[in-house]
C-alpha cells in the first residue's frame, strides 16, 4: 500500500515550514507549493495523494487551482482550506469536486484526520478502477480495446 | 429659519385655500345679483311701461268719447234747438245716459254771451268774451281747458266746440266731473307706492297725485323728467335716495297733458334688495366658512408636516446610525478573518512545539518535574487561548455575515442549548439563572439557523438587560421553554423578571428606532429586526409584560415539513 502524500498549498511561508515539519515528524510525506501554478507544477513530477489548499491566495486563487487540479488529475483528493468563515466559498469548493474543506484555525490533528480519510477514499476508487479493468480483461480483451478510446474514470 | 418655512407653507395653504374657493364663489354671487338686477329692472320697466301706454289709451279714449258726444249734439240740433233751455235740458239727460262725467252743459253765442245752460250753478248771462277757454275756441273750434276754477271757484276743466252756419256761430260747453275724471286716472296701482297722474306742460298737477299733490298745484319734480312725447319713456334718476322713483310717463293725444306713472324704487326693486340681503348674508357665512376650514385645515397640514419632518430627521439619524453599525459589521468581519491566518500558524507552532518537547524530554531524559509541569501548562493555556481566540472570530464572522437567509430543519432541543451557551459567561457574571423547559417530543421547526440564533440572542440579551435594572446583584432569572402547540406551530417563549415594559411602550417595541436606552446604547433596531425575521419564517412574534415583574415573549414557529421546505425553494 502507498504511504500518504500530501501537498499544502498556502501563501504563508512560515505556516508551510511549520505544518511540513510538523506533519514530518508525525511521519507523513509532504510536500508545499506557494501558489497554485507551483502547486500544479510539482503536480507534473511527483505523486500526490491529497492536496490541501488555501482557499484565499495572491494570484491563482484556490477555487482557479481546485477546477485546474481536478481536470488534469481527478483522482488527487483536494481538502479546501478556509480563512474565511464563509461557508459559501466552501460550499462552492465542495461543488467544483473538493472532498472536504478546513476551516482556520484548525488543529493539526484534525487536518491529519480529514487527510487520512481523504487518502482512503482515494485507494477506494483506485482499487475499484482495477477491480472493473480486471474484470474486462477477464471478459473480452476486444471490448477493453474499443473502450479505451473513451473510458471515463468514476471520481 | 425652520419656523419661517413652516409660516411661509402655512401663508401659502391658507391664501390658496381661501382664494381657491373664494374667487368663484364671489364671481358667482356677484354674477348672479348683476343679472337678476338686470332682469328686475327689465321686467320692472316693461311693466310700468304697459301701464303708463294702456292707462293713457284709456284716457284718451274717455276724452275723444266726450268729444263726439258734444260733436253729436252740436251737430244733430239746430241753434234755435239749444239755446231752447227746455230742449237742452233734453239733451243734457240725453248726455249724462251716455256718460255721468259731464256736471253742466251750456250754449254761447260768438259774443261770448252764456245764452242757455242746464247744470248746478247759475252761470246764465253771464259772458266769456275775456276768458281763456273762449279766446280758445273761436279761434280752433274745438278745446279741451287745463283744470281752472272759472267763475264758479270749483276746479274743474271744460270741453267747448263750436258750429258755424252762414253767418251765425255759435259755441256749445259741457263740464267734465274732476272727481269722476280724477278716480279714472287715479285708479292705477302698482305696489306699495304706484300712481299715476297728469300734468300739463307747465308742471301743473290736472288730476290728484295719491302720495302728494292737490290739483292745480306745481309738481316740484316735474323738472327732472324728460320732455313727454306720445312714445312712452321710463325714467330712473340715477343716484338718488330710496325715496327716489322709477317714472315712466307718455303724452296724451286728446290733450297736451302728460301722463305719468310712478312706483318709489324700494318698492319696485323691493326683491332686489332682499335678494341682496340675502346673497350678503350667503357671503358672509359662506366667507366666514371658507376662512374657518382654511385656518383650520392649513395648521392641520402645517402641523402634520412639522411631525413627519420631525420624524424624517429622526429617521435620518437612526438610519446613519445604523448604517454605520452595518460598515462596522463587515469591517470587524474582515479583521476576523485577517486575525484567522495567523491564529491557523500559532496553532501549527504550538502543535510542533509540543512535539518538539516530548522529544527534548526523551533526549535529555528529564523526568517530571515543577518546571516541566510549568511548561506543559503553559503550553495547554497557549492552546486554550487560541481557542478562545478563534471562537472569538467564528462568533465575529458569523454576526458579520449577511446572506441570504437559507431555511432548514432546526432541532430546538439542541439548538437553544447552543444559543444559551452563547450567553451563559455573562449571565453567571450577573448572577442570572438560566432555566431552560425544552419538551422532548418538540419537532422540528423551519428557519435560518443564525437568524433564529439573533433573534434568541437578542431576546436573553434583552432579558439580562432587563434584570440588571431590578435585580442588581442577584436574585434573576431567565426561563426559555419550548413546547409544540399544534400540528403547525412551535411555541417558544422567554421569560424574565426583569423591570417589564410598560403599557404605553408595549404598543411600540416593534417599531423600528423604539427605544428606552439612553442615546448610543440601543439602536432600537432589535427587535424590530427580530420581528421581521419572525414574520419571514412565517411565525408570529407577541410580547406580554407586567411593569416591575417582568416580561414574556413568545415566539411561534411553523414547524417543519418536507413539503414545506420544497415549497420554500421554489418560491
Amino acid at each position: 500500500m502507498d504511504k500518504l502524500k500530501i501537498l499544502l498549498v498556502d501563501d504563508e511561508k512560515r505556516f508551510l515550514q511549520t505544518t511540513q515539519k510538523l506533519l514530518a515528524k508525525l511521519g507523513y510525506d509532504v510536500q508545499t507549493a506557494e501558489g497554485g501554478r507551483e502547486a500544479l507544477e510539482l503536480l507534473k513530477s511527483k505523486t500526490i495523494h491529497v492536496v490541501i489548499l488555501d482557499v484565499k491566495m495572491p494570484g491563482m486563487d484556490g477555487l482557479a487551482t481546485l477546477k485546474e487540479i481536478k481536470q488534469q488529475y481527478p483522482l488527487v483528493e483536494v481538502i479546501m482550506l478556509t480563512g474565511h468563515a464563509t461557508v459559501e466559498s466552501a460550499v462552492e469548493g465542495m461543488q467544483s469536486g473538493a472532498t472536504d474543506y478546513l476551516m482556520k484555525p484548525e488543529a493539526p490533528e484534525v487536518l491529519i484526520e480529514k487527510a487520512l480519510a481523504a487518502f482512503e477514499k482515494r485507494q477506494r476508487i483506485e482499487e475499484k478502477i482495477r477491480m472493473a479493468q480486471t474484470r474486462k480483461f477477464v471478459k473480452s480483451p476486444r471490448e477493453i480495446i474499443r473502450d479505451a478510446s473513451d473510458t471515463t474514470l468514476p471520481t | 429659519m425652520k419656523a419661517s418655512r413652516y409660516t411661509t407653507i402655512k401663508r401659502i395653504i391658507l391664501s390658496a385655500m381661501i382664494l381657491t374657493p373664494a374667487i368663484p364663489f364671489v364671481l358667482t354671487l356677484l354674477i348672479g345679483f348683476f343679472y337678476f338686477d338686470t332682469s328686475l329692472e327689465n321686467t320692472t320697466k316693461s311693466t310700468i311701461e304697459r301701464i303708463v301706454r294702456d292707462h293713457g289709451r284709456m284716457i284718451d279714449t274717455f276724452l275723444r268719447e266726450r268729444k263726439n258726444d258734444l260733436d253729436w249734439i252740436l251737430r244733430s240740433n239746430s241753434y234755435e234747438k239749444v239755446i231752447d233751455p227746455i230742449h237742452l235740458k233734453h239733451l243734457f239727460q240725453l248726455l249724462q245716459k251716455e256718460s255721468g262725467a259731464f256736471i253742466d252743459i251750456g250754449v254761447f253765442n260768438e259774443g261770448g254771451d252764456h245764452l242757455a245752460y242746464v247744470g248746478p250753478f247759475s252761470l246764465e248771462g253771464k259772458n266769456y268774451q275775456v276768458a281763456p277757454w273762449f279766446a280758445e275756441v273761436m279761434k280752433k273750434g274745438i278745446y279741451v281747458s287745463d283744470v281752472f276754477l272759472g267763475y264758479r271757484q270749483v276746479p274743474h276743466f271744460i270741453i267747448a266746440l263750436s258750429r258755424t252756419i252762414g253767418e251765425k256761430k255759435w259755441i256749445i260747453r259741457a263740464t267734465i266731473d274732476t272727481k269722476l275724471f280724477n278716480d279714472l286716472v287715479e285708479e292705477v296701482r302698482i305696489g306699495l307706492t304706484g300712481e299715476a297722474y297728469l300734468v300739463n306742460p307747465n308742471g301743473i298737477f290736472q288730476s290728484q297725485r295719491r302720495s302728494s299733490g292737490f290739483l292745480m298745484e306745481k309738481d316740484l319734480g316735474f323738472a327732472v323728467l324728460p320732455p313727454a312725447t306720445e312714445k312712452v319713456q321710463t325714467f330712473i334718476p340715477r343716484g338718488g335716495t330710496d325715496n327716489d322713483y322709477i317714472y315712466a310717463i307718455t303724452r296724451l293725444v286728446e290733450k297736451d297733458w302728460t301722463l305719468v306713472v310712478r312706483q318709489e324704487k324700494a318698492d319696485a326693486f323691493g326683491a332686489l334688495r332682499s335678494a341682496g340681503f340675502r346673497v350678503m348674508f350667503i357671503a358672509v357665512v359662506g366667507g366666514i366658512l371658507i376662512l374657518t376650514a382654511a385656518l383650520f385645515l392649513s395648521r392641520f397640514i402645517v402641523t402634520k408636516i412639522e411631525i413627519l419632518d420631525k420624524e424624517k430627521g429622526a429617521l435620518g439619524q437612526q438610519l446613519v446610525r445604523a448604517s454605520r453599525l452595518a460598515e462596522l459589521g463587515e469591517m470587524s468581519a474582515g479583521f476576523a478573518h485577517e486575525i484567522n491566518n495567523p491564529l491557523q500558524i500559532m496553532k501549527n507552532e504550538l502543535a510542533l512545539i509540543q512535539l518538539v518537547w516530548k522529544d527534548v524530554m526523551g533526549e535529555f531524559q528529564l523526568s517530571e518535574n515543577e518546571n516541566t509541569a510549568q511548561i506543559e501548562d503553559c503550553l495547554n493555556q497557549i492552546q486554550l487561548q487560541i481557542n478562545r481566540c478563534g471562537e472569538i472570530t467564528q462568533g465575529i464572522l458569523k454576526f458579520g455575515r449577511q446572506s441570504e437567509p437559507s431555511p432548514q430543519a432546526l432541532d430546538l432541543q439542541s439548538f437553544i442549548p447552543d444559543v444559551v451557551k452563547m450567553i451563559s459567561k455573562q449571565a453567571k457574571v450577573n448572577d442570572i439563572d438560566v432555566k431552560q423547559h425544552i419538551s422532548k417530543s418538540v419537532p422540528l421547526v423551519y428557519g435560518d439557523p443564525g437568524q433564529l440564533q439573533q433573534v434568541l440572542l437578542n431576546l436573553l440579551n434583552n432579558a439580562m438587560d432587563a434584570i440588571s435594572v431590578n435585580h442588581e446583584t442577584a436574585g434573576g432569572w431567565i426561563q426559555i421553554e419550548a413546547t409544540g402547540v399544534d400540528n403547525e406551530t412551535v411555541q417558544i417563549s422567554v421569560s424574565d423578571n426583569g423591570c417589564g415594559i410598560d403599557e404605553e411602550n408595549q404598543k411600540r417595541i416593534f417599531s423600528p428606532f423604539f427605544t428606552t436606552k439612553p442615546v448610543g446604547k440601543g439602536t432600537g433596531l432589535g427587535l424590530s429586526v427580530c420581528y421581521g425575521i419572525v414574520e419571514t419564517m412565517g411565525g408570529r412574534m407577541d410580547c406580554a409584560s407586567r411593569p416591575g415583574k417582568g416580561t414574556t415573549f413568545l415566539l411561534n414557529l411553523p414547524i417543519f415539513f418536507k413539503n414545506n421546505a420544497l415549497l420554500k425553494v421554489e418560491a
